[in-house]
């Protein structure tokens, strides 16, 4: 080819390159959304659809997978310097120890004062995405226990309307437990946290302790911790649990658990946060279900979303975007997660889907308790849930308090010991 | 100076393949023990030096100990049903060498060893249920009661045992197999010719000849079983915490200590402990296994 012709087409390449180049994004980016909770997915998803007519060239993956997993993420991918920027969800107490290791940003000036309005988010909220006065996370979500129960099931057995206190727990559990002719029960009357691994055995066994006036951790005037379930408090809790299993039979560890034996009719009431209305809705939509308010008050648990680049500006948008009215009554409609920010009115879901009412209508003095942001808070839970898990398989505690008080004191003394390893124990 | 060269041309062949190993084998290893001397949460950039206070400290850790006998049961429960197992399984199929169904007997055995992991121990899952499973039912069937396979704290074990055992023997019969068409053949004639039985020839002869092949499928399968982790996991997960008991073995220990409760020098201490029981293991049954002649 002679150098003649060449020219006419190094000129043309080097234009189509250009016009390739100014015809590039000005915001061309990758986000990835990291959740703990799947069905939280669409709703990501919606987000970064809506994010396109500000950031047209933005690709935001939505990577949810199963909470404890996501987790483990975070822990790697974030200390590992994992590429590209990253929006992540995460329970406020859980993000403390990122925070303090500097390995989560703060959010921008504009989007800390959106977050400290108080017209979008209360105290309880700010607080949980903040640490020491500085805004890290914008609040999103927050898991909030209610009773969920069968109408249909409490209707056969006589019952009207749902438990009130804890002493009628256990007497409807045992009213709704269906039995096979030899007695064993087919249907569990009230179905309660006793086996898996993680976390959960003890969370759930906190919200049953706080109805009966205990706590799991109490902070001292020196701003330190100390385990405070050995007591009254702790041994009611526990022996309600031992009893339900050992004494009165109206459940056991074998039996189908959860949301899903709850759809199935497999059990009569549980105790839940209400993303179960959501997925009821699409797994079980003909099941005739109510919900109620705890007797005493219901953890609530704070979920924000963080970024792993303070500079990406696209990542600070998706944050913000994720609090637009629109997406927040979409997801209480769709997912059921309860979104934080306070001035949307949510009341066209509310008012269609009544079980929401026991997650927004409760009663004046109702309180409200969260995971407290220390370190070692995981270890903690998983530790004293083993312990749980050994005590609820243990026949002989059902009816000897003395024998529970050991344990809890034996369980009491282990979650002190790791206060005290992080020099969070009061004194 | 020939030699010489020859052995820097040997170096210098060996040399990439050995940084490869140092780097991705042995780096991890010496990782591992200067971590398990560190008190480390994965997130601080400090890593004070704490000696030996981590080991002082599993021995005293409850769920540590769990976790240790839980995982050992595991192990030799998994052997002791293996081997023998194989053994047998392996000459039977040899002795139908020449059938036309060799080798779907063969295949047929090694499946389980390459099916993936987790939905085995999904389908396993299912096998143990105390409501719906089949074993139960089989149970029932004959008169027996239905057991909680997965709640009961020796069953869950047992059940574990049973699903590894299910995994690791096919590749253990690969193995014998192999051993038994490497024997002499004059050696089976001349003790038939002397009047042994099968089962004498099999007993006097096979067994003993293969225990180079036992001592090494043995190693494999302790070193394996002692790395249990996704069957425990599976058995006992599920996103609604629905029926499970979470039998806690050592790397679920190793793995909650590392990433849930942000103890990584604890979790290295693990480690190394799981590290020292399976070298001195390995130690054992060389010891007992290694032909004489060869000491």
């Amino acid at each position: 080819m002679k150098v003649g012709t060449m020219k006419p087409l190094a000129l043309a390449a080097s234009l189509a390159s250009a016009t390739m180049l100014a015809a590039a994004p000005a915001h061309a980016e990758t986000l990835t959304v990291w959740s703990g909770f799947p069905e939280m997915a669409p709703f990501y998803e919606r987000v970064a659809e809506a994010l396109k007519q500000d950031y047209p060239d933005l690709e935001v993956n939505v990577e949810a997978i199963a909470l404890r997993e996501h987790e483990k993420r975070i822990a790697l991918g974030l200390t590992s310097g994992a590429g590209g920027v990253k929006v992540i969800e995460l329970a406020g107490s859980t993000a403390q120890r990122y925070i303090e290791n500097d390995l989560l940003p703060p959010v921008p000036d504009d989007l800390a004062d959106f977050v400290t309005d108080p017209e979008n988010f209360g105290e309880f909220f700010v607080e949980s995405a903040s640490d020491d006065g500085t805004v890290y996370g914008v609040p999103l979500f927050r898991g909030q226990g209610a009773l969920f129960y069968n109408v249909d099931m409490l209707e056969a057995a006589g019952l009207d309307g749902p438990p009130a206190t804890m002493a009628e727990y256990t007497d409807y559990a045992e009213k709704l437990t269906q039995r096979d002719d030899n007695g064993n029960p087919t249907v569990s009357g009230w179905s309660l946290r006793l086996s898996g691994g993680g976390q959960g055995i003890a969370e759930k066994f906190w919200i049953n302790l706080f109805q009966f006036g205990g706590d799991l951790l109490e902070q001292t005037d020196d701003g330190k911790w100390r385990a405070a379930y050995a007591n009254e408090a702790g041994r009611q809790a526990l022996k309600q649990y031992l009893q339900n299993v050992h004494t009165l039979n109206t459940v056991s560890e074998q039996m189908p658990a959860d949301a899903e034996a709850f759809q199935r009719e497999q059990t009569a009431m549980f105790i839940r946060e209400s993303w179960v209305i959501g997925d009821t809705a699409a797994k079980a939509p003909d099941l005739n279900y109510a919900t109620a308010p705890l007797p005493e008050g219901s953890i609530a648990l704070a979920v924000n979303l963080y970024v792993s680049d303070a500079d990406s500006e696209a990542a600070w948008a998706f944050t913000r975007e994720a609090n637009e009215p629109e997406h927040l009554v979409w997801m209480l409609e769709n997912v059921g997660w309860l979104p934080n920010r306070a001035n949307v009115d949510y009341s066209p879901v509310t008012e269609a889907i009544p079980q929401f009412s026991a997650f927004v209508d409760y009663p004046a003095d109702y309180e409200f308790f969260t995971l407290p942001a220390i370190g070692p808070i995981e270890e903690i839970l998983t530790r004293f849930a083993a312990q749980l898990t050994r005590a609820f398989g243990d026949a002989s505690l059902a009816e000897d308090d003395a024998a529970i008080d050991a344990y809890l004191a034996a369980a009491a003394e282990e979650t002190n010991r790791i206060l005290e390893r992080e020099g969070l124990l009061a004194q | 100076m020939l030699r010489w060269k020859r052995w820097r041309f040997a170096m210098l062949a060996i040399l990439p393949t050995l940084a490869i190993f140092a780097w991705v084998r042995m780096y991890p290893i010496v990782e591992t023990l200067r971590l398990s001397l560190h008190q480390w949460d994965i997130l601080s950039k400090n890593k004070p030096f704490i000696g030996l206070q981590n080991f002082r400290e599993l021995f005293q850790d409850q769920l540590f100990l769990e976790a240790l006998i839980n995982t050992s049961a595991i192990a030799f429960g998994v052997l002791f049903i293996t081997i023998p197992t194989a053994l047998v399984i392996s000459a039977l199929i040899y002795h139908r060498t020449r059938s036309r169904f060799a080798g779907f007997y063969e295949t047929t055995v090694f499946i389980p060893h390459i099916v993936s992991l987790v939905p085995a121990a999904m389908a396993w899952k299912w096998i143990f249920d105390a409501n719906l499973g089949p074993l139960n039912g089989l149970l029932q069937s004959v008169g027996l009661p239905a057991q909680p396979w997965l709640f009961d704290p020796v069953l869950s074990v047992i059940a574990i045992i049973i699903l590894c055992s299910w995994q690791a023997l096919g590749y253990a019969v690969l193995i014998y197999l192999v051993g038994f068409k490497n024997l002499p053949v004059s050696l089976f004639e001349a003790a038939k010719l002397d009047g042994a039985g099968g089962i004498a020839r099999f007993w006097y002869i096979s067994v003993p000849m293969l225990k180079p092949i036992t001592l090494y499928v043995s190693v494999v399968t302790l070193i394996s079983a002692f790395n249990v982790y996704a069957q425990a996991f599976v058995l006992a997960s599920d996103s609604q915490g629905a029926p499970g008991r979470q039998v806690r073995v050592l790397v679920l220990d190793m793995l909650e200590n590392a990433f849930r409760n942000y103890r990584i020098g604890y979790a290295a201490a693990e480690a190394v402990i799981l590290l020292a029981i399976v070298l001195l293991l390995t130690l054992v049954q060389f010891g007992l296994l290694r032909e004489k002649g060869r000491r």
